[in-house]
């Protein structure tokens, strides 16, 4: 992958669902779940990225309980991961929603032998090993599932009324039930603040439950975070009270969430909504964004992320806040954007036209990073 | 002549000195007739005896003559006799004279040296009496208050005293004398350390001191710092005045007061100190007049004092006397300093001016929201109110261009002085540009507001972007030449310099610009929310057979109708099409095929990008916002059948009635097809309705 150069790999279907996998620390790898309404067309292709050589590896895989809406790799276990998916009975015409958790049978991509080739090559959709099915009662529509971020066994829920909270056995630990006039559209762990936190968006707001309680006031919370629908936040890693935030009105915006009246960071170098916003892992000032512009952009937020020194003058802050690069490849609009799990340099942007597009930070600013 | 030569050589003329007698008896004989010679002999015989007897008359008398000149010489010697004789004795008389004279002088001069003596004596004895009175005679006028006599008095003496100070009889004078003039010189520094005295006693006691012989440097530093003390006292009683008088009152107390004490003071300075590195005085003068200027300038900023004329008459009056203060102190930095009063006058009103427009124009603002609030669009004519506030603005910044002209008046002592009018020019300018910005910055905070809270009516941003585009077209520059005209009646000559007009109008124009998108985004996103919400909220798997368009489809219709008309009454129409369709390739796929590769072809809408200021471009941003929402919300659903059909009728609905705003059909087109093929592949059973079927539903409805 050469400066500035792009990988694309194109899929079948429209796609909205893709996740690094958490668990593995050396591949570059991706999963992709396509969304189609047509039965069993359904696919979870899994993609790597050779360092090395820059060649693209996939891997295909059947999800045929459904389209998938949206996708999680548990980062206890790299070949465990959790979809949320819809699928349509033409008998009662009606549609389901539920959360499956499946198992790979191998995480390796890269061919061993030829006998490997061939069977990659002629794509035959392997099986994966469905480990719960988790469908929540009645009829409500489910935004996306997360892994507890330390405790394998557990799963919080985000549906349209609130958030629940699943054993992987697929029984109920506790529920979280948001105001039910206004829907929630996203949620997340707080991976700070003893992991008990779930925070979700509703409406324009961000609210953050402690999903020990059954307790319906949130445990803190941004009023009117976005003058339009919020559409996706995360969690800064290293610093526990900010919080990046993306929604219909174009902006990203970072929060420390003590003082929700004003964000310290904000931008509106989207044309459209942002469907979702990522922190880098490793360089918490890099962040990754995805819109309906059809773009994909880079951000550098490093005025927020200056550390003092231990005579309280602050160190110099390396790169200017704003966009570092705008990633143009895509031809529809980006709903997903995800950094390597693996390679702090390496992202994946999909768009809904099927297209996942392999970039890299440019290096003149990974030096100015690094050096 | 030749014939007296002639006569005279003619040797026959009896009478002529050549006269030959016998050559004139020949001729006589020879030529004459006998009687002639008779006759002649008898003429002759007469005229010798007629000569005859005359020579002898002769003769007598002459002998009278020489007899009678005889006896006067005679009588002659015997006079001569007596006058040798009295000579003589006046000689005799002179020489006693001499000798007599001599005598007196001798006797007399003894005498006289005896009266001179006695006068110089006298003299001495006058000078004693005058040192021995002197005590008594100082006291005496110190008593009557009659410093100046004391001082002459004690100077003169002073240096006889010094001569003879050791002789015992002086001795005790003297220092009687000094212990009366150091009480003198005590009571001198006590008047002048009291604060009772008035500058001019200030000054005598000064200058008696310093004939005293006082140092001059303690002196000027006492003299100083008592003028500054009793200036003091002057300065707090204006500063009390501060509040509870008006300008013109506390200029002419200042005036009378603590700048003619000042003036007082300083030339008392000049003539006792003859300072010639003149040092202290300006440093003094600044100290004294920074007060003043400052206690000026709380004047000038009360409330009372902000009508122009009164202001203008205050700071008249005002310079007049700093000016005639300056002369006296000459000092650079004071006459700069009341410079800077008069400019920072005429500062403080141009601020003073721009910010009650901004105000003023506020609530007018204020009023037309209201009036929009109240009214629906079709009842109101934006173009008035437009051409109201334009009017208004405009009237209001000509009003206070020409209240600061009163500056320039020509019976002011500043008025015709060239840094006035200067400073008046770009404090004009300074309003207008002012004005022009602060109405960017409300408009741009007004553009900002508008995204998170849904108050002002759109029409007012409709308003305003058009009134800051107005301004930039002409309102700039039609003050600008106001200006000029001004400026060319008061002071003539003068021009208003090459003003940056340029920054105003980048602050107008990115100010109508926020506007404008602000608008767009605004009509956008009302009809985008409606459409989200009824896309969300509907359940399209089981939705019944289309009968018509949904309601919300008519409403979003009307919606952007409504803000077209609005956009229509401000701004033209532009007939070309705008350039990004131009650009744009041929739109040409079937709704039913939805592939990738077709993206490629079209080019990327940019939802929120800056909309441009005509109708169309308006109608245009407001469409992009609303239906590329419709295409991102049908991808979030599941279609059942007649829910797609239900979305082709209300596409085709929208197709219909939106062709008409804006001007570019392609993107229209673009986005709804995009939102027709998201719905069939968001569809279980994707059957299109006959286009035919679709026609006469929209119809119907």
């Amino acid at each position: 992958m050469e400066e500035g150069n792009s990988i694309i790999y194109g899929l079948e279907h429209q796609t909205r669902a893709l996740s690094p996998q958490y668990g593995e620390s050396d591949a570059i790898r991706f999963l992709i779940g396509t969304q189609s309404l047509k039965p069993n067309s359904n696919q979870i292709h899994v993609v790597e990225l050779e360092e090395d050589t820059g060649a693209l590896h996939t891997k295909v895989f059947k999800h045929d309980i459904g389209e998938v809406w949206h996708l999680r790799c548990s980062p206890h276990d790299a070949a465990t991961l959790l979809t949320t998916h819809n699928s349509y009975d033409p008998n009662t015409s009606q549609c389901t929603m539920g959360v499956t958790l499946y198992k790979l049978p191998t995480v390796e991509v890269i061919p061993k032998d030829l006998d490997d080739l061939s069977a990659i090559q002629s794509r035959n959709a392997e099986d994966m090993e469905l480990l719960t099915t988790i469908k929540p009662e009645g009829e409500e529509e489910i935004r996306c599932a997360e892994w507890h971020p330390t405790d394998a066994s557990r799963v919080g829920v985000v549906c349209a009324g609130g958030v629940r909270v699943y054993d992987v056995t697929g029984g109920e630990l506790s529920r979280v039930s948001a105001a039910p006039r206004l829907k929630l559209a996203n949620g997340k762990w707080n991976p700070h603040q003893g992991h008990s936190q779930f925070a979700v968006l509703q409406d324009m707001h961000i609210k953050c439950y402690d999903t020990r309680s059954d307790c319906t006031k949130p445990a803190w919370s941004i009023d009117n975070a976005h003058t339009q629908l919020a559409r996706d936040l995360d969690f800064n890693p290293n610093r526990q009270f900010h919080v990046a935030s993306a929604g219909d009105d174009a902006a990203l915006k970072i929060w420390d969430y003590r003082n929700g009246k004003e964000p310290i960071f904000n931008r509106t170098d989207h044309s459209h909504w942002v469907w979702t916003v990522r922190y880098n892992t490793y360089h918490e000032q890099l962040l990754l964004t995805g819109s309906s512009d059809a773009r994909a952009l880079l951000t550098a937020a490093a005025s927020v992320c200056v550390d003092q020194d231990d005579d309280g003058k602050r160190l110099t802050q390396v790169l200017e806040d704003g966009v570092l690069q705008s990633y143009e490849q895509h031809e529809d609009s980006v709903y997903c954007a995800e950094w390597s799990a693996a390679e702090p340099w390496t992202f994946a942007s999909l768009s809904y036209d099927a297209r996942l597009v392999l970039s890299r930070v440019p290096r003149h600013f990974k030096y100015k990073i690094l050096l | 002549m030749a014939e007296a030569k002639e006569k005279e050589e003619n040797p026959l003329d009896i009478d002529g000195s050549n006269f030959n007698p016998d050559m004139y008896l020949d001729c006589l004989l020879k030529c004459a007739t006998l009687k002639q010679v008779m006759d002649k002999e008898a003429e002759v015989v007469t005229q010798s005896q007629f000569l005859q007897s005359e020579m002898q008359t002769l003769v007598y008398e002459n002998y009278n003559k020489f007899i009678s000149a005889t006896e006067t010489v005679r009588k002659m010697r015997t006079d001569f006799k007596i006058m040798q004789e009295e000579m003589n004795k006046l000689s005799d008389n002179m020489n006693k004279i001499t000798s007599f004279s001599a005598q007196i002088s001798d006797s007399l001069r003894e005498s006289g040296n005896n009266v001179s003596r006695l006068c110089g004596t006298r003299q001495l004895l006058d000078k004693l009496q005058f040192l021995f009175l002197l005590p008594s005679q100082l006291n005496k006028a110190i008593e009557e208050g009659r410093y100046t006599d004391a001082v002459h008095d004690y100077t003169h003496a002073q240096r006889v005293l010094q001569k003879y100070g050791n002789q015992p009889s002086f001795q005790s004078i003297q220092t009687e004398c000094s212990e009366i003039i150091y009480g003198l010189k005590k009571t001198l520094r006590e008047r002048l350390l009291s604060p009772e005295t008035s500058a001019s006693d200030l000054a005598e006691s000064v200058g008696l001191l310093r004939q005293l012989q006082e140092t001059d440097s303690s002196l000027q530093d006492i003299f100083l710092s008592c003028s500054e003390s009793r200036l003091d006292q002057h300065l707090q009683g204006l500063s009390a005045m501060v509040e509870s008088t008006d300008i013109i009152e506390w200029v002419e107390k200042c005036n009378n007061t603590l700048l003619a004490d000042l003036g007082i003071i300083v030339s008392c300075y000049h003539e006792m100190f003859q300072d010639k590195e003149n040092t202290n005085i300006p440093d003094f003068g600044d100290k004294i007049m920074l007060q003043v200027f400052h206690l000026f300038e709380e004047v000038v900023k009360r409330p009372d004092n902000i009508g122009t004329e009164i202001l203008i008459r205050g700071l008249d009056k005002f310079f007049r006397k700093l000016q005639a203060m300056t002369e006296i102190i000459s000092s650079d930095t004071m006459s700069n300093k009341a410079i800077d009063v008069v400019i920072q006058c005429i500062n403080h009103k141009a601020t003073i001016q721009y910010q009650s427009i901004q105000t003023q124009f506020k609530e007018s603002l204020t009023k037309v929201r209201q009036s929009l609030a109240s009214k629906g669009t079709d009842t109101t004519d934006l173009k008035d109110i437009l051409n109201s506030l334009q009017v208004y603005l405009m009237q209001k910044v000509q009003a206070s261009l020409l209240d600061l002209m009163a500056f320039l008046q020509n019976n002011l002592s500043f008025g015709l002085k060239t840094w006035c009018a200067k400073a008046v020019a770009d404090t004009c300018w300074k309003v207008v540009s002012e004005t022009m910005i602060n109405l960017s910055d409300m408009v741009k905070k007004l553009a900002c507001l508008q995204t998170s809270n849904n108050n002002i009516p759109f029409e007012l941003l409709l308003i305003l972007a058009k009134l800051c585009l107005e301004m930039q077209e002409s309102g700039v520059s039609t003050l600008h030449t106001h200006l000029q005209k001004l400026l060319e009646e008061s002071a003539p000559g003068l021009t208003v310099e090459n003003k940056d007009t340029n920054s105003v109008m980048v602050h107008l124009s990115t100010a109508a610009q926020a506007a404008l998108d602000s608008e767009v985004v605004f009509i956008g996103q009302t009809a985008a929310q409606m459409l989200r919400v009824s896309v969300l909220a509907r359940d399209w798997l089981r939705a019944p057979e289309p009968r018509g368009p949904r309601a919300v489809c008519r409403r979003v219709v009307e919606t952007l109708a409504s803000a077209d008309s609005a956009a229509s009454q401000l701004f033209p129409t532009s007939i070309k099409p705008s350039s990004d369709s131009s650009r744009r390739t041929i739109w040409s796929r079937a709704p039913s095929s939805f592939s990738p590769l077709n993206r490629i072809f079209s080019e990327r809408i940019e939802v929120f990008s800056p909309a441009g200021a005509d109708r169309a471009a308006l109608s245009n941003g407001a469409l992009k916002v609303a239906l590329k929402s419709l295409v991102e919300c049908v991808r979030l659903r599941t279609f059942g059948r007649h829910g797609l059909q239900q979305l082709q009728v209300d596409v085709h609905f929208l197709q219909q009635r939106l062709s008409c705003m804006g001007n570019d059909e392609r993107l229209l087109n673009a986005l709804l097809e995009d939102a027709l093929a998201s719905a069939q592949l968001r569809c279980v059973d994707p059957q299109l309705m006959e286009p035919s079927i679709v026609d006469i539903i929209c119809e119907r409805g």
